[in-house]
């Protein structure tokens, strides 16, 4: 039983009602126009502000993807689909596109396949515990430009660097090229992100455990099923709730990311960590490409939509099925 | 809770609108706004003389540390209309500035004859002047001299192939030979195109940008040059992984004997490794070349085409003293930089000599600053596709020729 | 549940050496804050011999981080009190009445909430221009304004766990619909809040992106411009870098020392279906 349940069941003078979970807040009011109005006034701000920054920003974004907007002097001359035709046949945009799917997909797989362990483990008693929750959160307080530029020392493929002189000191390992070798590259950045997010989401995953009552885990086990079959059969289809929030959260936040590689790796070597973000600021703020730099945030709108969409309506699915 | 988060909000904002709110000491005078690319810890001494000096105007300066945030910041000020009086003009704005018409034209200014013509060159067109830089910077190669004579090297050699001779006997000897950043366009490269542009009267990128040669067929024998310490082994793939910081540890610990570096380096070597013998060089020539060095003018200071005639006087006195003897005193005092103004002589880290005189003399090179358009799209795309060539995923020309596809299409 | 007690030890063991793995960069940033650039150089892991507070002297004694550290309270307590209050009064409203045209508002705020801040940066640059909100702070509240579209995603999916009858007998009370929200709704979503805040807290406190680009003037600068104000041009100082990295995250780990028991608890019960 859920505690906020509980805690509004006792303030409530309607006790009782927590009984009936299923019964939502959500349903239509009978009220007069007056209600009806006085209750659509409370979307007002939430549509301004979308409004605002989204739908207008969004509408001048595409026109100025038609033009050859420069960003230093304000007259923009049409120029049709040029940019997007651009954006097709540049190597560099489209190997930006390749990590970004990669990033995305990549870290939201092995942070939601790390986590969850993880969490079943931080679940448990042990001496230490509030300890070693705190440390698992440690990544997810500074900002990512800051770790990203520790990441790089401790990363260096010198001899000399931290990593590499830990690893031949203790294990007799051979310098690593890891921000030097293409997929080393992509594989730390990746590694460096799921490190950072791993921590936050399994604590994600454990506050949904708690809700899991123990005497469900009783009956499971007297009708003699293991560790394992607990995990698969009862831990894991109570958890897709919090995979469906957790997984939308990763994926979005994965395609996105922006800080990341470009402190660690710059987009190097070559364009092997390039990110979409990163040519759309790139093309925009330093070049002065304001035009193409568009273009290609229109594009990536309409692939992040797809992309999050798509994997939203996947994993509600799922939910559907076990719920 | 809600109700503590309000009282803090509360107060933050009272704090902050009373910081907001003081008197004003500076009223009456001509206030001239400055966005200075050199940092304030260094600005203020020369801020400071000149307002003893000029008592009826005050420059109110912001900073922006370069180079990246700095173009930024200034373009989305002036793409706003809320450009400075008095800014800086690099490499990377250059033709974005002079294109918009957004600044003054400086030629005929007394103190724009005191500078070296390299320095007026760098931030003018078409025999107008822009931009005044009083000083520059040099980088070629730094090298360990005890590292060197374990080889039998009391000096640094002058020709490529020598060079890789050398480097292969440190490499012999157990001692990595040399190691160079290419997170951006590596300093051998820029001095081999300086010293060949040099001999042909600075026109080579002249005649790439009207189409008349390419990419293709200036710049591929001297990447398939630069190649060699990558194919020959020499040097290890790893450099794309490496910034200048790094490099600089390598050197300071010993562990390499040659690095390409600048005069921002010595401070750190000295201070981190007091018993280092080291010393700078050209980078040796190629192909019958001469050894040459990578640079560039710093950047010129310029004033807003936009502002008024009073603040442009009154920008025009600051420029001035920023040339005059004692401004550019203190500047070096500040900097460190090598200043090229016609009276005053800075004092150079014996170290540093070897590059000193191509700063005097202006016989430097950069190929983003000699690029008339495109510079950041073309430098950026150079830089990415050597790092493909030094891993070898692609060949010289093809570097090359990406860069002629890059300017094609821009 | 009971275990072997070896179990528990053995899991002790094995989670603290885990976490302690995972938490290596910290060792790393915060024992470098003590050396000076020469002693990292030599050996960037060791313990100093000498500690050296030069770096937390200097960092200190600049009256520039006190105010970019005022900046970025200023901006993260706007922001965060500001959006989750548009962000619950959105989620309020959409559960009170669920017609069809909330429907499809519903659907239609769910696209401001996929699109990726860099796509609408430069047309919000010209806007804000327009406005005099560049190079502002109230420019930069403004900007994280964005972020309440997030917070009513969370906050809907949260009162839909409500039980229904509370808010049904406090209008037979004759409550308003303003009184409701202001005084049943808003206590009984706290938990939720304190989530969504603490997140989005983390997030405008450590962003990057929006104050590079709207902010320009020094005094205004945040935090993180502050930090990566000490990487110069060509030569980092690290030592000095990461102390005042540190120094910037210490009310960061404060605030989350303290919010971590509500983030659980909150989190708990949003996950919930009943």
């Amino acid at each position: 039983m859920a505690l906020l349940t509980m805690d509004a069941a006792k303030k409530s003078a309607t006790s009782g009602t927590s009984n009936k979970p299923r019964r939502g807040l959500a349903r239509s009011t009978s009220g007069g126009w007056k209600q009806v109005a006085g209750n659509q006034a409370f979307l007002i701000p939430a549509i301004v502000v979308f409004i605002f920054l989204f739908v207008i920003p969004l509408c001048q974004t595409f026109y100025w993807s038609l033009t050859d907007f420069t960003g230093y002097s304000t007259d923009a001359n049409f120029i049709g689909l040029s940019n997007y035709k651009i954006i097709m046949t540049d190597p560099s945009m489209l190997a930006g596109l390749g990590f970004t799917l990669l990033f995305g997909v990549g870290t939201t797989l092995l942070v939601t396949l790390l986590a969850i362990p993880l969490a079943v483990q931080l679940n448990k008693v042990f001496f230490g515990r509030n300890l070693v929750r705190s440390l698992w959160f440690f990544p997810a307080i500074p900002s990512m430009a800051i770790l990203g530029l520790v990441w790089r020392y401790i990363l260096s493929p010198l001899e000399s660097g931290v990593l590499n002189s830990t690893l031949h000191d203790l294990f007799g390992i051979n310098a690593l090229p890891w921000l030097s070798d293409n997929t080393l590259a992509r594989l730390s950045v990746i590694m460096v992100g799921v490190w950072g997010a791993t921590g936050w989401h399994a604590v994600l995953y454990t506050a949904y455990l708690q809700s899991i009552p123990g005497d469900i885990y009783e009956v499971a086990r007297v009708d003699g099923a293991n560790a394992r079959q607990q995990f698969f059969g009862l831990t894991l289809p109570l958890l897709t709730p919090a995979i469906v929030v957790s997984t939308f959260l990763l994926m979005t936040g994965g395609l996105k990311v922006f800080d990341l590689p470009y402190t660690l790796t710059n987009g190097g070597p070559g364009f092997a960590t390039y990110t979409l973000t990163q040519s759309i600021v790139v093309s925009g703020v330093s070049q002065g490409r304001y035009g193409l730099a568009s273009a290609l945030a229109v594009l990536f709108t309409i692939a992040v939509a797809l992309l999050a969409f798509g994997q939203l309506a996947l994993t509600k699915m799922i939910e559907r099925k076990f719920v | 809770m809600k109700k503590t988060v309000l009282k803090l909000g509360a107060a933050v904002l009272a704090a902050s609108l009373a910081l907001a709110g003081c008197a004003d000491p500076d009223s009456g005078k001509t206030k001239v706004t400055f966005l200075s690319w050199t940092g304030e810890e260094q600005m203020k001494p020369i801020l400071e003389a000149f307002h003893a000096a000029n008592e009826d105007i005050k420059i109110e300066a912001s900073y922006s540390p370069p180079v990246a945030e700095y173009i930024q910041t200034l373009q989305t000020r002036v793409l706003s209309g809320t450009a400075p009086d008095v800014f800086v003009i690099a490499a990377e704005n250059k033709t974005n500035l002079l294109d918009g018409g957004h600044v003054i034209d400086l030629s005929g200014e007394p103190y724009i004859s005191k500078v070296e013509s390299f320095n007026t060159e760098t931030y003018g067109r078409d025999g107008k002047a822009y931009g005044l830089s009083v000083s520059s910077w040099a980088a070629g190669y730094m090298y360990n001299e005890d590292l060197l004579k374990q080889v039998g090297y009391d000096t640094f050699p002058t020709t490529w192939d020598d060079f890789l001779v050398m480097s292969k006997k440190l490499q012999d000897a157990g001692i990595k030979p040399f190691l160079e950043s290419v997170d951006q366009m590596p300093t051998t490269l820029s001095a081999w195109i300086g010293a060949k542009t040099n001999t042909m009267d600075g026109k080579l990128d002249d005649k790439i940008f009207s189409g008349e040669t390419t990419f293709a067929a200036e710049w591929t024998p001297y990447l398939e040059q630069y190649n060699r310490i990558y194919t020959e082994g020499l040097v290890s793939k790893d450099v794309v992984g490496l910034d200048g910081d790094m490099i600089r540890d390598e050197f300071a610990n010993g562990r390499v004997a040659v690095m390409n570096a600048g005069p921002w380096v010595i401070n750190a070597l000295r201070e981190s490794s007091p018993d280092l013998k080291f010393k700078f060089a050209l980078v040796p020539g190629v192909d019958g070349g001469e050894p040459f060095a990578a640079g560039a003018a710093s950047p010129g200071y310029a004033i807003n085409s936009k502002s008024d005639e009073t603040k442009q006087a009154a920008a025009k006195k600051f420029l001035e003293f920023l040339a005059s003897k004692e401004g550019v005193q203190i500047f070096h005092e500040q900097t460190r930089d090598v200043t090229v103004t016609d009276d005053f002589e800075p004092e150079v880290d014996p170290a540093f000599e070897p590059l000193a005189s191509s700063i005097r003399n202006g016989q430097l090179y950069l190929p983003m600053i000699a690029w008339q358009r495109s510079e950041d799209i073309l430098n950026v795309e150079a830089v990415a596709q050597i790092q493909r060539m030094i891993q070898g995923e692609i060949t010289p020309a093809e570097v090359a020729k990406a860069m002629d596809t890059k300017l094609a299409g821009s | 549940m009971t275990k072997a007690p070896w179990r528990r030890i053995t899991l002790s063991i094995a989670m603290i050496l885990l976490a302690l793995f995972i938490a290596i960069p910290l060792y790393y940033i915060v024992v470098n804050t003590f050396k000076t650039q020469g002693d990292m150089v030599s050996s960037p892991l060791g313990i100093p011999t000498k500690p050296f507070l030069g770096n937390y002297a200097e960092v200190l004694t600049d009256p520039r981080i006190y105010k970019s550290f005022l900046n970025t309270l200023y901006v993260t307590v706007m922001s965060v009190v500001l959006q989750l209050m548009v962000g619950a009064m959105a989620a309020y409203a959409m559960l009170m009445r669920t017609s069809r045209t909330n429907k499809i508002i519903a659907n239609v705020l769910l696209i401001g909430f996929i699109v990726p801040g860099q796509s609408t940066l430069i047309p919000l640059y010209r806007t804000l221009v327009g406005f005099n909100l560049v190079d502002s702070l109230n420019g930069l509240i403004v900007m994280y304004m964005g972020g309440s579209i997030f917070c009513y995603f969370l906050i809907q999916g949260y009162m839909k766990t409500l039980p229904f009858e509370i808010v049904e007998a406090a209008r037979i009370d004759g409550a308003s619909t303003g009184q409701i929200f202001l005084q049943i709704v808003l206590p009984l979503i706290k938990p939720i809040l304190i989530t969504v805040g603490v997140f989005q807290t983390m997030w405008v406190w450590n962003d990057f992106l929006l104050p590079t680009v709207f902010i320009s003037s020094p005094s205004k600068r945040t935090v993180v411009l502050q930090v990566y104000n000490a990487v110069s041009e060509f030569t980092t100082n690290w030592p000095m870098f990461m102390t005042v990295s540190v120094v910037a995250l210490i009310p960061m780990v404060v605030f989350f020392i303290f919010a971590q028991r509500h983030i659980v608890n909150g989190l708990l019960a949003g996950g919930v279906k009943g």
